[in-house]
């Protein structure tokens, strides 16, 4: 076993409004005041050896972020996970934590698949239902992509693997996404907007899981609890 | 946080400004029996959570059981307008609450181009802008910081000022508004009270005299007020409380980092610095304190850089087993050290070379004057030969990368200083072809501002350039320093010319900065959002010339707007000390030889306190 610590946590509507960096520095300083004893880069300016899954938008909230802490010491998961958890601040909170395997692959290579769960208010269920048909109807979706080297066009369609949930709750309606995550197929948040019609702005999206897809499996990269998802 | 603004957020640049719940902030109950007071900073928080005083004032505020601080900054623009169209006011991080339901509101004054934002803050707060206006309702408006050393452009919007360091005068403050609550006194009464605090001013108690359009004094209105207000300020640092918690920020902000003050005060006696003269005297606060304080910070925040700060921290006594001290005691979790102001001199090439190790990024040296007898005018104590001595070690110990601070508009100043300037910056790159070890070619940036004659300074009677000739000055350099290796960066001219302007200003300017405010303007010192046309219409409305207050050239026996406002300093040293710039004499640190007779220690009996001493009793 490696002293490598890999965890699942929380990034919740108190800390909703932070940046991918902010969360990282926030996390990196909730370590420290800790006292976990975490493992530094070599060098002059020594760094925790820390990494992160794919970065979530500003606004977007999550039940399912991951990173993996490289510790200097053994430390238990459950010690890993209690000490953490009286220094992280409201918002952020670890829910498993275990010990990676030696020579287990990284983080992102564990992920390429992640479940929105979309708070959509003044949304009816039909219309919803009615527009994902539409959009299984169509040959492709395409928009412009803004990247560093310049525009570009995309099709969404394939980014989007299935709608697992349609379903009124509190006057608003919760669809649960399935899409691509990561360089191998990524759907933004925005584009989700745009294929399913909703402002961002408004909605409520929370990551609710991140996966490794193969074929119409999905496996989290921490504990066991996969499933299969083939859209009918 | 204010709920009302949880729907913007998805709509401004940087929501987590707005969104509190950092680590270490404190959210007391607002019970009927505590004094409230709001810690307002007159810019956005990536700025003002940076400010180490607030810090201060927050944590012993809250300290006390009786009392509760909360913070509020400036929206930036985005944000109010969305406030603005949606009517909601400005509120406090912490409980949401509106500016105007604390008992005090207190604004920091960090530098002239912040003005803007505090009519800008009461206006979003919903509270009248005048002193005047303000009714038994109405929070009372303190100010506190350097600029409180001539507050008279903002005498009218403030209803009390304290002079001086705050950690002590607060408590009598707090004190007494908690007692006027619990008796329900008069607003006049308690400002009355206030007023007979020490280093307290209630400008409405004082009324300006003008004859043909020129100040010719202030005068009391009541017979037990004292003509001059004297500045607050503690014998001895390591009594003074400090904070053993920072709230930590999400989002990045300036000055993100543990910082704890080694000394108060300088006593080098740069003829044009302002915080040289305000502070005084110096005061450094115990090696084995401040290793006690970075290790209850250290442990509170989770920061991983520790900043010694202070006016030049290569003057602590003992700051190279400080830093020693705290490099061994940090660097494997991390943790580095930084010194933001050190002085030019070999020595602080030592010392950060024992900072920076390998990453030499970049040194940073003062020498504000391109020769040496301009150096001498303005007793910037840095000779040619240490010049050459610091920027060769600095090469040789591997740093490429050199910036040079210069300031143009010297009172005294000829072409010759200017080529002086360009000649430096030619000769520091020549020595860092010559002496550097590292890689990298060696680059050299040369930063030039304008000077800003500054209240209770020698220089304070020199008219600023105008504005052209400072532009024409600009111009001459930029020439001048176009070559490969260096680069030139400067500060605009309208900005340093307004900074005169109101850093000396009297009364009368108030009401060009309510007009200005109308106008549009606020976040002058955002190099984007300065409206330079507005400020001069504004001017123009109020019938006065923004020139004459930045550019005139004031007799040394006329009274000045600010004389009733006193850091101790005596006004017959700073005389004396603007004849001796002229005739090019320097005047010596009278914390290693003699007393230079400011008069600092004899009018607040106080003294210089150096650690070293303190160590071998």
């Amino acid at each position: 076993m490696s002293r490598t610590i890999r965890f699942q946590f929380t990034k919740g509507p108190e800390v909703r409004f932070l940046s991918h960096l902010d969360l990282v520095r926030a996390m990196d300083r909730a370590a420290r005041r800790a006292g976990l004893p975490m493992a530094f880069s070599a060098g002059f300016s020594p760094r925790p050896l820390m990494s992160y899954s794919y970065p979530l938008a500003v606004g977007v909230l999550s039940e399912a972020e991951y990173a993996d802490f490289q510790l200097a010491e053994d430390l238990t998961p459950q010690e890993f996970m209690e000490r953490y958890n009286n220094h992280l601040p409201p918002g952020f909170r670890v829910l498993r934590a275990e010990r990676l395997a030696e020579g287990a692959p990284a983080l992102m290579s564990e992920i390429n698949a992640a479940l929105w769960q979309l708070e959509l208010p003044g949304a009816a269920v039909d219309e919803v239902k009615r527009r994902w048909q539409e959009l299984k109807g169509m040959d492709s979706f395409e928009v412009e992509r803004e990247t560093k080297r310049g525009t570009r066009r995309v099709n969404l369609l394939p980014l989007i693997f299935g709608l697992t949930k349609i379903e009124e709750r509190d006057g608003a309606v919760e669809v649960h996404c399935l899409a691509g995550l990561g360089p191998e197929g990524n759907l933004r948040v925005e584009e989700m907007g745009l294929l399913l019609g909703f402002s961002p702005a408004e909605a409520v999206i929370t990551r609710i899981g991140q996966f490794k897809k193969e074929g119409s499996r999905y496996q989290p990269p921490l504990g066991n609890r996969g499933f299969t998802w083939t859209d009918s | 946080m204010d709920r009302r603004l949880l729907p913007l957020l998805p709509l401004v640049s940087k929501p987590a400004r707005y969104t509190n719940n950092e680590v270490n902030a404190q959210h007391k109950e607002w019970t009927p029996d505590r004094v409230t007071m709001a810690l307002a900073f007159p810019d956005i928080y990536d700025v003002g959570m940076g400010h180490l005083g607030f810090k201060i004032l927050y944590s012993i505020i809250n300290g006390r059981q009786d009392a509760l601080a909360e913070r509020v900054y400036a929206p930036w623009v985005d944000m109010q307008a969305l406030m603005e169209e949606r009517g909601i006011p400005l509120t406090a991080l912490e409980s949401g609450r509106d500016l105007a339901d604390f008992d005090l509101v207190g604004f920091t004054l960090q530098h002239e181009l912040s003005y803007t934002n505090i009519l800008k803050m009461l206006d979003l707060g919903r509270i009248p802008r005048r002193a005047a206006q303000r009714g038994e309702e109405d929070p009372l408006v303190v100010a506190g910081g350097p600029c409180a050393f001539n507050v008279e452009p903002l005498a009218d919007f403030f209803d009390f000022v304290v002079l001086g360091e705050g950690e002590e005068v607060i408590h009598e403050i707090l004190d007494l508004v908690q007692e006027a609550k619990r008796q329900g006194v008069p607003r006049q009464e308690t400002l009355r009270q206030l007023a007979r605090l020490r280093g307290v001013y209630v400008p409405s108690f004082y009324r300006p005299i003008y004859a043909d359009g020129k100040f010719q004094g202030m005068e009391p209105l009541y017979p037990d007020l004292s003509a001059h207000i004297e500045k607050r300020v503690a014998e001895d640092l390591g009594a003074l409380p400090f904070p053993q918690e920072f709230v930590v920020p999400y989002t990045e902000v300036v000055h993100d980092r543990v910082m704890v003050e080694i000394l108060r005060g300088c006593t080098r006696g740069c003829r044009f610095c302002q915080a040289g003269m305000i502070y005084r005297p110096v005061r450094e606060r115990d090696p084995q304190l401040l290793q006690e304080q970075v290790a209850k910070l250290v442990s509170s925040t989770g920061y991983e850089e520790i900043s010694l700060s202070s006016l030049s921290s290569g003057d602590y006594t003992q700051i190279r087993s400080l830093v020693k001290d705290l490099i061994a005691a940090y660097q494997s979790c991390g943790i580095s050290v930084s010194l933001p102001s050190l002085r030019l001199d070999s020595f602080a090439v030592e010392l950060a070379e024992e900072i920076q190790k390998a990453r030499k990024t970049g040194l940073t040296f003062a020498p504000e004057a391109g020769t040496q007898r301009l150096r001498d005018v303005i007793n910037k104590n840095v000779s040619d030969q240490d010049l050459q001595d610091v920027v060769q070690a600095a090469f040789q110990a591997g740093w490429y990368r050199l910036k040079l601070y210069f300031m143009i508009g010297l009172p005294t100043e000829t072409a010759e200083d200017l080529d002086g300037i360009a000649q430096l910056a030619r000769q520091v790159l020549a020595w860092g072809r010559e002496y550097r070890t590292a890689r990298k070619r060696p680059e050299v940036t040369v930063s030039v501002a304008s000077f800003v004659p500054k209240p209770h300074t020698p220089f304070q009677w020199f008219g600023q350039n105008p504005l052209e000739v400072l532009a024409e000055k600009q111009e001459y350099l930029m020439e001048r320093l176009r070559h490969p290796g260096i680069q030139f960066s400067l500060h605009q001219v309208e900005h340093s010319f307004l900074e005169a302007a109101f850093s000396r200003g009297d009364r009368r300017l108030g009401a060009v900065l309510e007009r200005a405010v109308d106008l549009g303007c606020q976040f002058d010192s955002w190099g984007d959002q300065l409206r330079f046309e507005s400020w001069l219409q504004a001017f123009r409305e109020a019938g006065l010339d923004p020139a004459e207050y930045a550019q005139r050239f004031i007799d040394p026996q006329d009274p000045l707007p600010w004389d009733h406002l006193s850091p101790g300093v005596d006004k017959k040293f700073l005389i004396r000390e603007w004849e001796l710039a002229q005739q090019g004499l320097p005047t010596p640190d009278c914390r290693w030889d003699r007393c230079s007779l400011c008069g600092v220690c004899f009018n607040l009996a106080v003294k210089n306190r150096l650690t070293e001493a303190n160590g071998g009793e």
